[in-house]
């Protein structure tokens, strides 16, 4: 790969994604974004709500309820002889017993709640007004007890709860409107909104309190990911435009390598997602750290969407690629980050490290490398799918995705051995598919969990070691003869094995101290002898790897039928390993 | 087949998505599972004591602060309040809750509403001082904290979700059959370019409605219960006809995927957000339809919809006839 070419091709691409659009087009374009531009202010003013008026209420015009419906855009006012869901007589509240009912009631009552705090702001005397004043800070528990007096623990509290400036004077701003408060002046608030959500310390009122937000991974995966999305479109369009009326064919015939027009292509779109990242990162106040995080994800929507706009064979299949990719990858970083209170779990996602990065707790390297490279290397290995099939037999073709799929995975298959090779460099999928399902399997109870997941791993690591094998038989890149079929499956295992050594990176996060993720993942490693330590495993992968190969030699269907022998073998294996040791 | 997988993937985290959304939406929706346990100190915790333990949170009387935080450390109790009585006959509290976890979200929710109950107890012991009294509030009842979410958020989202993709997907196949050149082979078929867009529209407007049929039935067989279905229906008809009609022309005009893609997801984020100003916004009709409380202006802006539509879908007949030529 040379620089000077990658250099060049991306900014022809650049250029030519700029260049391409003509006059009427780049006039509607501006009209659009004019009219888009003039529309958010209106929205943000008027602030539509979307439940405007769903709650009748029943109220006559000079009842004190009527302020109150006035004040609430989800209730209606009608009049108290219609149809209506709560009724407000003279003396007392009707409601009707439905769902809608009760939930017109409960609005009705927190729209009561704050007409009330509007009512009592235009009091003269504040302090009957307002007579509860709180300050709200975070503390964390611990199961030990602390040496320190409480007082000191408090102070320590106070400084570690300030992660910004906003909280820093709302403990400032509690000993001054201390003062205040007591001279029965304006209750000062401070820290409530986004901070609020966010888990920083604040005063006020009580209605004023905003309880933290409990998914804010679910926040930042919008904020981070979704934008990514309008950059993949634009990538997958860009990729598949070549692949049509064999526009990419003079690509292929100039003295470039592959390596460089892909990465050339890539490298624009992959500087603009880094970007945008880093517009989001500052604006909700992140760190540099979270755009390292968040890097190898987006390498890994890229060299998706790559591999997607390779196999599609229209827009239309192209779209549901990369909608499919979205959400799988949009899940893989939301769930695990979901189980902030479990940090192993939580480390496999790079948006804890960016929920950490913000509320100012430290990132360990282990975590760190957790979150990052399984993302990167799978980034790593798709694009190096893609870039097999990056030749004209296959690209200006309209075989169906999974024939598409087997000559993907066939083409880097030149020697026997290389299926040791392609094995290992599967590894990270495995690792993602793994860490994936033990996120999703940790809420279930271990009884069932534990045998879910071991056969949940055992299909994925088993496919994982055979179905390049079945290509590379498929595609004629092996002889359909029993010691090829035995030599691919060694070789296929081996590489198995050495990566497998890998996985001990989950060691440097404690993901083994769970259940879960150690019948996961080291299921072996629960103090046995050195020696069978590594004979044991690498005697299964060698077994399962050749049984597959075996019935790939032969068809497809045989191949089904030796996958599920092979599966049933591992999950034996692991049973037996458990069970001996457990 | 794949779009199958994916909604059915969707759908599969949805119940995760829907509690995840609505905490965002009110957290305090979480709280009534588990009793929240409180380490009360200060001159003024007596009042705040019986108050608390009458909403339902169970009180820990501590003599001093070291205490209660020594406590607190240990995991004793949930959660601190500090409470003091300054002159003026304001009360003070300084409230401390656990970090950072599913846990703190439940213990403030539930340290909000006892707090605002004590206010209230409070502004009435104060009431001379008051030159208008605070109104009484209705009864509590227990009441689903997603209904007003499913209906006003969720609801419309899964209706208009599959006329964005209707539009999406008829911009992309005339963009493709341009860019491959097929279009002129259709052309030359014995086929009008008006009756091969015809054709194409009129699959897709009908896909819509069907989608939303079965999320209204697996909505109903989950017990939501859909007011109106059919008025809903021809809603989502009648925007999907829009977009559809929005998207054939731009794919018709521009003729290439990337660009007429990009202008028609601007296109319709505009379209959406101007009909958000109108009074009676088409989310906010979804929700007065499906929720059965439609006023006379709810039904009439439902015509205007329709009537729109069938505007659109003749400009787009016009246009694929005047670009016959």
């Amino acid at each position: 790969m040379k620089a000077r070419n990658v250099a060049r091709i991306a900014r022809w691409e650049t250029t030519r994604s700029a260049g391409d659009v003509d006059r009427e087009t780049a006039v509607a374009f501006a009209v659009v974004l004019l009219a888009l531009a003039a529309i958010v202010p209106a929205l943000v003013t008027m602030g539509p709500t979307p439940g405007e008026g769903i709650y009748r209420v029943g109220v006559a015009d000079d009842s004190q309820y009527a302020g109150v419906v006035a004040s609430d855009p989800q209730l209606a006012a009608v009049d108290p002889a219609a149809e209506a869901d709560v009724v407000v007589t003279d003396t007392s509240i009707i409601y009707e017993d439905s769902q809608k009912g009760r939930a017109a009631l409960s609005t009705l009552r927190s729209a009561t709640v704050s007409y009330n705090d509007f009512l009592m702001r235009q009091e003269p005397d504040q302090a009957a007004a307002f007579p509860v004043v709180v300050s709200l800070t975070y503390l964390p528990q611990s199961i030990s007890v602390t040496a320190q007096p409480a007082d000191g623990g408090q102070q320590a509290g106070d400084g570690t709860g300030a992660g910004d400036g906003d909280a820093g004077t709302g403990s400032g701003g509690v000993q001054t409107g201390g003062d205040g408060a007591t001279a029965g002046g304006e209750v000062p608030t401070t820290g409530g909104g986004l901070s609020g959500l966010l888990g920083q310390a604040q005063s006020g009122t009580p209605s004023s309190l905003s309880p933290p937000f409990p998914l804010q991974s679910l926040v930042f995966a919008f904020a981070f990911l979704l934008p990514l999305n309008v950059v993949i479109q634009a990538y997958g369009s860009s990729v598949l435009a070549e692949r049509i009326n064999r526009r990419g064919e003079p690509m292929l015939v100039a003295p470039v390598s592959r390596g460089d027009i892909v990465a050339g292509k890539t490298l624009p779109y992959f500087l603009g997602a880094l970007a945008l990242i880093s517009v989001i990162s500052v604006a909700t106040g992140a760190g540099a750290l979270s755009v390292l995080a968040i890097a190898p994800l987006a390498a890994l929507f890229l060299a998706a969407t790559f591999l997607g706009a390779m196999l599609a064979r229209s827009y239309k299949e192209l779209t549901f690629v990369t909608v499919t990719v979205s959400v799988a990858l949009t899940a893989y970083a939301f769930v695990p980050a979901v189980f902030a209170e479990v940090h192993p779990i939580a480390a496999i996602s790079p948006l804890t490290v960016v929920v950490d990065s913000i509320t100012g707790d430290g990132v360990s390297a282990g975590q760190f490398v957790l979150s990052t490279a399984p993302p990167g290397l799978a980034a790593f290995v798709l694009f190096g799918l893609g870039t097999g099939v990056y030749r004209e037999e296959d690209m200006f073709t309209q075989l169906p995705v999974p024939s598409k799929l087997l000559d993907a995975l066939a083409a880097p298959l030149t020697a026997r051995l290389r299926a040791g090779l392609w094995t290992a460099l599967f590894l990270p999928f495995v690792l993602v598919a793994e860490l994936f399902a033990v996120a999703v399997l940790f809420v279930a109870p271990v009884s069932l969990s534990l045998p879910l997941l071991l056969g949940t791993v055992a299909v994925i690591e088993e496919v994982a070691k055979s179905v390049h094998v079945l290509a590379g038989f498929e595609r004629g890149k092996f002889d359909r003869s029993v010691r090829t079929a035995l030599v691919v499956g060694a070789a296929s295992g081996v590489g198995f094995f050495l990566a497998e050594k890998l996985l001990l990176v989950t060691q440097l996060v404690g993901l083994p101290e769970l259940d879960v993720a150690q019948a996961a993942f080291s299921p072996a490693a629960l103090g046995v002898s050195p020696g069978l330590l590594l004979v044991a495993p690498l005697a299964l992968h060698v077994v399962t790897a050749a049984t597959s190969a075996l019935g790939a030699a032969r068809s497809r269907l045989a191949y089904l039928g030796t996958l599920l022998v092979a599966v049933l073998v591992h999950v034996g294996y692991n049973l037996a390993v458990v069970v001996a040791f457990a | 087949m794949l779009a199958l997988v994916i909604q059915l993937f969707i759908a599969g985290f949805s119940s995760f998505l829907v509690v995840g959304l609505v905490s965002l939406y009110d957290p305090g929706s979480t709280e009534g599972a588990i009793e929240v346990d409180v380490g009360v100190t200060g001159n003024a915790s007596g009042e705040v004591a019986t108050t608390v333990a009458d909403e339902g949170l169970r009180v820990v009387p501590y003599q001093s602060q070291s205490a209660a935080g020594a406590a607190f450390q240990r995991g004793n109790v949930d959660a601190l309040l500090h409470a003091t009585t300054q002159p003026g006959g304001r009360i003070l509290v300084e409230a401390t809750a656990p970090e950072g976890s599913f846990r703190t979200t439940l213990v403030v929710s539930e340290l909000k509403s006892a707090l605002s109950a004590l206010e209230r107890e409070q502004r009435a012991r104060f009431s001379q001082r008051l030159d208008r009294q605070p109104i009484d509030l209705p009864p509590e009842e227990r009441s689903n904290p997603y209904f007003s979410f499913t209906y006003t958020v969720l609801l419309p989202l899964l209706a208009f979700l599959p006329a964005f993709i209707s539009g999406s997907v008829m911009a992309d196949s005339l963009a493709e059959e341009a860019e491959r050149g097929t279009l002129e082979l259709l052309r030359v078929a014995p086929l009008s370019l008006r009756d091969v867009v015809d054709g194409k529209a009129i699959a897709l407007v009908g896909l819509a409605p069907a989608q939303v049929a079965l999320w209204l039935a697996l909505l109903s067989y989950n017990g939501t219960a859909v007011a109106n279905p059919l008025s809903v229906l021809t809603l989502v008809t009648g925007v999907a006809a829009v977009l559809v009609a929005g998207g054939a022309a731009l794919a018709l005009r521009i003729g290439a995927r990337r660009e007429a893609q990009l202008l028609y997801s601007f296109v319709a984020l505009g379209a959406f957000g101007a009909a958000s100003l109108l009074p009676q916004s088409p989310q906010n009709l979804v929700a007065r339809l499906a929720v059965d409380s439609a006023t006379t202006l709810t039904w009439l802006t439902l015509a205007a919809t329709l009537a729109a539509a069938a505007v659109a879908y003749a400009g787009l007949r016009w246009f694929a006839g005047g670009a016959e030529a």
